[in-house]
Formats: C-alpha cells, sequence, structure tokens
C-alpha cells in the first residue's frame, strides 16, 4: 500500500498542475460513450465543452471527479493520479468542485446548512468555522440572506448560486460544471453565468460543459466539440466557434447559433 | 339489549379491571412494542442496506430474510421464538417469555421496515448522492447525512402503518405464557373474560389499543407535515439579489 502511494508521488511529480485525461474509456453495458478522450487542462485553464446531447460530455466531467469510474485510461487531477487504486478519491474529491444542472441542493437543510455539511464531515471544521466560511461565501455570491431557508424556498438561480457556493466553500483547486444554467429560467440565466464568468477571472480552472455559446466565446480559452464520444475539434474559442473544421462541427454550430 | 350490554360494557367489570390495565397491561404492551418497533427499525436498516447491495453475497440472505418473515403468520414466529428458541437451549434472555416476545416482534417488523425503507431511499435522485460524494464525503458519510434522513421522510406514512401493526401483534405474545407482572392488555382482558364470562374487559383493553394507535397516525401526519413545508421557519420572500441581477455586457 505505502509503496504505491509512493510510486503515485513519484508519478505525480511528472504531471503539471491542472487535468490530465489520458485515452479514458467508459462504457455503460454494451454502449461505449467515451472512445479514448484525451485531453489536458492547465492551471487557470477554463475549457469548455460544446457538443450535441449523448456526446459523452456529461459523462467526461463525471469521470474527472471519478462520480464515474472510466472502464480505462488515465485521470490526473493536480499532480494526483485519481483511477490508481491506491488514491484516496474522497481527498481529491474534495479538491474538485463540482456544480450540477439541476443543482442537487440538499432540500432537508437549510441553505446554511448545506454549505457547511462538507465542511464539517469531510474537513471536519468545528460549527462556528464552518459558518463563518458558508457565511463568507454565501455574501460572495449573494446569497447571504437566504441561509436560513430551504432550497425549495428559493429560485432556480438562488439556487444554483447556493450550489456553488457550497462547491467554492471546499477552496477546490478545480471546478466542473455540468450544463450549470440548463434548468433556469432565460431571465436567471445570466446572473449564473456572471458567478462563473468572475471566478474565471478569478483564476479558477474550470472545465464548463455548456450550450451557451456567447459565454464558451467569451470566457473559454479553450472550446472542445465532443460528439460520438470523442473529441472531434478543440482550439482557442474564437478559432474553433467561427471557424470550424469539420462538417460535424460545422452542423452543430449551424444548429445552436 | 340488556345482555348485549351488560356482556360488552358493564361498568363495574371495566372499572374494576382498569388500575390493573393501565398499570400492567398498557406498560407491558408499550415495553413490547416500542422495543419491538426500535429493533425493528435498526435491523430493517441495515437489512434495506443490504437489498440495495450489488454483491448477491449480501443482498440474497437479506432478500431470504425477508421473504421468510414476510411470508409466515406473525404468531407461528412467535411461537418459534418464544417457545423453541428456549426449548433448543437458546437462552439469550433465560426463561422469562418477555425478551423472546420483543425478540419475535422485532424479527417480523425488521423484515417489513426493510422493505419500506428500501424504497424511501431509492426514491431519492442520484443526484443528492453525486452531490454529496463529489464534495468528498464517503458512501457512508452521504448515506448517513443526506441520502437516508430523506429516504425516512418519504416513508413515514408507511413506517406509522408498521408501528401500528407492531403495537397489535405485541398482544400475540399472550401464548407464551406471561406471568402476573409481564401481562400486556390483550392477555389481562382475555384472562378476565375467562374467569367471569363478561367481555367488558375485552372491550376496555381494545379501547386502550385505540388510544395508542390512532393517536400516533395523526401525531405522525402532523410532524410529517411539518417536515415537508420546513421547520416552521417564515415563509421565504426570494430576494433577487442586486449585484448579480446586473446586466453585465
Amino acid at each position: 500500500m505505502s509503496m504505491m502511494a509512493q510510486d503515485a508521488k513519484i508519478d505525480a511529480s511528472e504531471h503539471s498542475k491542472g487535468i490530465q485525461i489520458r485515452d479514458v474509456r467508459k462504457s455503460f453495458g454494451d454502449t461505449e460513450v467515451l472512445k479514448g478522450v484525451s485531453l489536458d487542462v492547465s492551471l487557470r485553464e477554463v475549457v469548455c465543452i460544446i457538443g450535441p446531447s449523448g456526446s459523452g460530455k456529461s459523462t467526461l466531467l463525471k469521470c474527472i471527479n471519478l462520480l464515474e469510474q472510466p472502464t480505462s485510461g488515465e485521470i490526473w487531477v493536480d499532480g494526483i493520479e485519481l483511477t490508481a487504486k491506491s488514491a484516496d478519491i474522497n481527498a481529491a474529491r474534495a479538491r474538485v468542485g463540482m456544480v450540477f444542472q439541476h443543482f442537487n441542493l440538499f432540500p432537508h437543510l437549510s441553505i446554511l446548512e448545506n454549505v457547511t455539511m462538507a465542511l464539517r464531515v469531510v474537513k471536519r471544521l468545528p460549527a462556528k468555522k464552518a459558518e463563518e466560511i458558508a457565511v463568507r461565501q454565501l455574501t460572495r455570491l449573494g446569497v447571504d440572506t437566504l441561509s436560513h431557508l430551504r432550497p425549495a424556498d428559493c429560485s432556480g438561480g438562488q439556487q444554483q448560486r447556493v450550489a456553488i457556493t457550497r462547491a467554492l466553500a471546499m477552496e477546490p483547486q478545480v471546478m466542473l460544471f455540468d450544463e450549470a444554467t440548463s434548468a433556469l429560467d432565460p431571465e436567471l440565466v445570466k446572473g449564473v453565468l456572471d458567478e462563473m464568468r468572475a471566478l474565471a477571472l478569478d483564476g479558477m480552472t474550470m472545465v464548463v460543459v455548456t450550450h451557451e455559446m456567447a459565454f464558451a466565446r467569451e470566457v473559454a480559452d479553450r472550446v472542445v466539440f465532443m460528439d460520438n464520444g470523442q473529441i472531434v475539434e478543440t482550439g482557442p474559442a474564437e478559432e474553433v466557434l467561427t471557424n470550424p473544421q469539420t462538417d460535424r462541427l460545422q452542423n452543430f454550430l449551424s444548429q445552436v447559433l | 339489549m340488556e345482555e348485549f350490554l351488560h356482556t360488552f360494557f358493564d361498568l363495574d367489570s371495566i372499572v374494576a379491571i382498569l388500575p390493573v390495565l393501565l398499570t400492567e397491561g398498557l406498560a407491558n404492551t408499550l415495553i413490547i412494542s416500542v422495543s419491538a418497533v426500535l429493533a425493528g427499525l435498526l435491523l430493517g436498516l441495515v437489512l434495506a442496506m443490504m437489498l440495495m447491495s450489488k454483491l448477491w453475497i449480501v443482498k440474497v440472505p437479506a432478500r431470504i430474510y425477508v421473504d421468510v418473515f414476510r411470508g409466515l403468520p406473525a404468531i407461528l414466529t412467535i411461537s418459534l421464538v418464544g417457545l423453541g428458541f428456549p426449548a433448543a437451549g437458546i437462552r439469550p434472555f433465560g426463561t422469562s417469555p418477555f425478551g423472546y416476545a420483543i425478540l419475535a416482534v422485532g424479527l417480523i417488523s425488521a423484515a417489513y421496515t426493510a422493505e419500506i425503507l428500501r424504497s424511501g431511499i431509492q426514491s431519492i435522485d442520484k443526484g443528492q448522492l453525486q452531490a454529496a460524494r463529489s464534495l468528498g464525503m464517503t458512501q457512508f458519510q452521504a448515506m448517513r447525512k443526506i441520502v437516508i434522513p430523506q429516504g425516512i421522510r418519504n416513508v413515514l406514512p408507511a413506517l406509522t402503518n408498521r408501528f401500528i401493526i407492531d403495537i397489535k401483534e405485541s398482544s400475540l405474545v399472550y401464548l407464551l405464557g406471561l406471568s402476573v407482572g409481564q401481562r400486556e392488555l390483550y392477555f389481562i382482558a382475555y384472562q378476565q373474560q375467562a374467569v367471569t364470562y363478561n367481555s367488558s374487559a375485552l372491550v376496555a383493553a381494545g379501547i386502550c389499543y385505540l388510544l395508542m394507535t390512532i393517536p400516533l397516525t395523526y401525531v405522525v401526519n402532523a410532524w410529517d407535515r411539518r417536515l415537508r413545508t420546513g421547520r416552521s421557519r417564515p415563509k421565504a420572500v426570494p430576494v433577487p439579489s442586486q449585484s448579480t441581477m446586473e446586466v453585465v455586457s
């Protein structure tokens, strides 16, 4: 066990910070949804993943914090191989924040408790300290007035901001966004995108699965186009979105723009 | 008509038996059923987790347990445990039938409770577990803090139903031969009926059961409503945050 952990450390030095995805494959039963995907995300980089539904974007994102276990391939985050048998997955996950399409707030807890829960259970902070951090983060996202409400009493936009807060409170190295604005009413989308933009400007390393092309164009350092379980095109946002090289991307863009 | 009233509602008989019913019978019925409910919940939760396991070696024993204890008549299980165990030399509770009675009712209750809890836990959206795990919680922490509390809330009415059945089934332990001091409601009334050939004591016992079972339903329903609407907190007025509503171009 300790030998393996040491090996992992030695390997880690060869890998930079950020995220490295190496030939990741994922099958559900007989269906292969990721067919050998490799992608590097450097520190402070914002990568937007676009593509038609069923192209494997969300699955790839969930592989990055091992909510989905890849069938094969390697995933490195912050110099640690998550796919190694010896990896402490829970510790690694605490450093990768994730925001979901349907918010996934805990409905039986107050907004404040939603944020303090992992601080107390995972980081084992005392109640007072956890609340301090939670209130500070909730204030930063402009939702501190909701502290004592239940998620059901908040709007979708507020819930998603709380979800972002909940992830940020753990001080992640990397943030993953899984169609974070897809379930929102149109008038609430902008507020959440603004928070994501602010986070990007703060230098957070981000992987964003999105249908918001304007956001991708403006905020992303790089855009990745996925189709049918593979990365088809990748490059600087402006280049990929205005000058698509493949028919598939041209087709996709003509439908969403 | 007078004979009917005398047989079922003889006030003198009721008044005579009431002190024993309340001090001995009600107390013992409560001890047996509450202990059995707690044992059933605890074992039921373990069984529910086993039922949801992907490993057949964990799942199959729980499945068999649930099928067997749900499939047997309660009176047979109580006899098997209460009469059979001591006779076979399995005597964790000595010679007193009380412990065996609790064990038997608890074992039956666990089988039903397991299925109720399993359906409750499985009704919780997968995203809840994913969100908890994405924050770094272990599977155990995520289940204990996030999934199970919500799951139990979803099946409170069904659990209440089971508790009521447990209270009623506690009467079946009379057949283990309870001595004075150990008797529960039904057995006291039954003995009185046998001695006096008058059913008023049974009616009195029946009223005692109803006084437990009917309020329980309403108390749990009220609790359930409160959980659903939030802990008596003021209803929310969504406050749009100014800073984030501004249009940034």
